[in-house]
């Protein structure tokens, strides 16, 4: 038996939905523009809450055929082009930290024997300050 | 600490909040909550080292007072992956041009027209009028593999400009950076001086993946691909274009890259515009109109047609009874060297509507046999190119030029968000000891890795949904 989904009022209808996901996702893309662990944050929540957006357009469409405007078919693709941009900028910033905490381990510790990066590890124990 | 306890708690946050099971270790999530945690150093600890300087592990606290070599490391390789991107979108843009599909001289249009012209000329095989129909479109098609393989002709020139330009600026900023470790030798450095060898490094990095390491007495050594020496000390190591003509069996020979001894260092050249213009030059666009070993797509459907359509024409008859009259051969082209096919194809001079032979002498013979192969080479598999039709395969050209173009625009938008990210951590992890910028490091790239798996879910739902719209 199917488990009945609830869908929030905002989310209700689809081309308002959809236009808003892709605002959202403009928003993340500025946000990143500028990254800092905040900005970083406050565009994991946009992103999610895009998630739940598409997600609804999903169950709506799912549930009702009539709803599946192809004028809406634009609107998609532009969304799937930004998530685009955006899992690429993802990927270059894995590459980015991954570089520079390789580059960091080697300076602080040297290579093992294998001639990588040696580990650093944080360990359960802290400085005390003041 | 301010930052510090930022990036702690904003990261435990966004892990909290979406619930996401993220590879960092346990340590890190239970450090991260411990109580008190704001008013706490963490203690980093390598293992199992022989660390740079020959010493055997120790956990020394080192701080980095002035410019950080390695943020300014990463800005370096964000801004080449990011020069690399950018040109690339500067050199497809005629390239994409060149092979539109949508045009109405396009070659598509043209390859239409012939098909149509053919198809005509099936239904009345001595019709004059659809008869010199056929010859126009032949011309036009002609004319448009011409007026293509032009424009790419002229990219070509264009990227093999730049290659020369972009050299001769790379050349220049050695020469700037050799200026500044003559300054740092004579002991003249100060910050002013690292900032501008900085910004110089930056510029350098967008035109190619260079590397730099500390040299004697405070100077600056720099390399391009880890291995060819640009400067050393006071010495620039200028590097040249030089032609590959041993490769050039098909076509014009590709470019190469030499360094100060006239060795090709070519295959070190993997970023920066001198990557993407190298990509673009030596591969691309011989992928279409040949050059070094390559034949070229455009010349392979350009034969390919002519050839098609000329033995059918001269396997037919002008004369729908004996004595049967052979047909002639519709185009030209100089197949020497082969990329020049698609260049020089063309209609056989002073060829007259007469000489299109449509009847199929068979047996059976078909008065109009030959005009409907023609008419149905496009669907026929008489007429394919590696299983695809002619249309197809010019569409399949395209397509390679379509993704490399989008591909490199999304890289392209995406870099720029990288390289002020690198600027950004540069300017946030000045002055900070190594072990607090890899614990920052290791927790904003936690928060990074968890909003990455939102995106790669909403990446599916739009997927789902543009099934749904199809």
């Amino acid at each position: 038996m199917a488990i009945p989904v609830e869908i929030p009022n905002q989310y209700g209808d689809v081309a308002e939905c959809m236009h808003a996901a892709r605002a959202n996702l403009d928003r993340v893309r500025r946000l990143l523009m500028r990254p800092s662990a905040e900005s970083v944050d406050a565009a994991a929540a946009i992103l999610r809450e895009v998630e739940v957006q598409l997600g609804c357009i999903s169950v709506l469409w799912k549930a009702d055929q009539s709803k599946r405007d192809p004028k809406l078919k634009p609107v998609l693709e532009e969304i799937r082009k930004d998530v685009g941009v955006l899992a690429e900028c993802f990927s270059q910033a894995e590459r980015l930290f991954e570089g520079w905490i390789r580059a960091i381990q080697s300076k602080r510790g040297g290579y093992d024997k294998q001639g990588q990066a040696a580990a650093l590890i944080l360990v359960n124990q802290v400085n005390l300050e003041g | 600490m301010g930052s510090l306890f930022s990036a702690l708690n904003t990261a435990a946050g966004a892990l909290s909040a979406f619930n996401k099971a993220i590879d960092v270790t346990q340590n890190n999530v239970a450090n991260a909550n411990t109580p008190g945690w704001a008013a706490q150093n963490p203690v980093m600890e390598s293992v199992n080292i022989q660390s740079a300087d020959g010493t055997v592990g120790g956990v020394t606290e080192e701080t980095i007072n002035s410019r950080n070599p390695l943020a300014d490391t990463a800005v370096q390789q964000a801004q080449s992956l990011m020069g690399k991107f950018q040109q690339l979108q500067t050199s497809l843009a005629p390239v994409q041009t060149a092979m539109d599909v949508t045009s109405s001289s396009a070659i598509p249009s043209a390859l239409n027209e012939l098909f149509s012209a053919f198809s005509q000329w099936s239904t009345q095989p001595t019709n004059g009028t659809y008869q010199t129909g056929v010859i126009n479109a032949a011309q036009d098609v002609s004319e448009a593999f011409q007026e293509v393989s032009a424009q790419l002709n002229s990219a070509a020139g264009t990227v093999t400009q730049n290659l020369q330009s972009t050299v001769t600026q790379i050349n220049q900023d050695a020469a700037e950076i050799q200026g500044f470790n003559a300054q740092i030798a004579a002991g003249n450095s100060n910050p002013g001086l690292q900032a501008q060898i900085e910004s110089t490094l930056e510029n350098l990095s967008s035109l190619a993946n260079i590397q730099t390491l500390p040299g004697a007495g405070g100077t600056i050594t720099v390399l391009l691909g880890g291995q060819t020496p640009l400067v050393i000390g006071t010495t620039v190591d200028a590097l040249s274009v030089g032609t590959n003509v041993a490769g050039a069996t098909n076509g014009p020979p590709t470019s190469t890259i030499l360094d100060s001894n006239g060795n090709d260092v070519t295959s070190q050249v993997t970023s920066g515009s001198l990557g993407a213009l190298l990509s673009v030059g030596n591969n691309l666009i011989p992928s279409l109109i040949g050059g070094g070993s390559q034949t070229g797509g455009l010349n392979t459907l350009a034969k390919s047609l002519a050839d098609t359509v000329n033995n059918l024409l001269e396997s037919g008859s002008t004369t729908a009874t004996p004595p049967f009259q052979a047909g002639s051969a519709l185009f030209t082209y100089n197949a020497n060297p082969p990329s020049g096919i698609a260049a020089t194809l063309g209609v056989t001079p002073n060829f007259q509507g007469s000489q299109l032979a449509a009847v199929q002498t068979g047996p059976p013979q078909v008065s109009n046999g030959i005009a409907l192969q023609l008419a149905n080479l496009d669907t026929n598999p008489a007429g394919q190119i590696n299983g695809q039709s002619f249309s197809g395969y010019f569409a399949s050209l395209a397509a390679n030029v379509g993704n490399a173009v989008s591909s490199a625009n999304t890289s392209a938008t995406a870099q720029q968000q990288a390289v002020s990210q690198a600027q950004s951590l540069q300017q946030q992890l000045s002055g900070v000891s190594l072990d607090q910028q890899a614990v920052q490091l290791v927790q904003i790239q936690s928060a990074y890795q968890a909003a990455s798996k939102v995106v790669t879910v909403i990446d599916q739902i739009t997927q789902s949904l543009m099934d749904m719209v199809q």
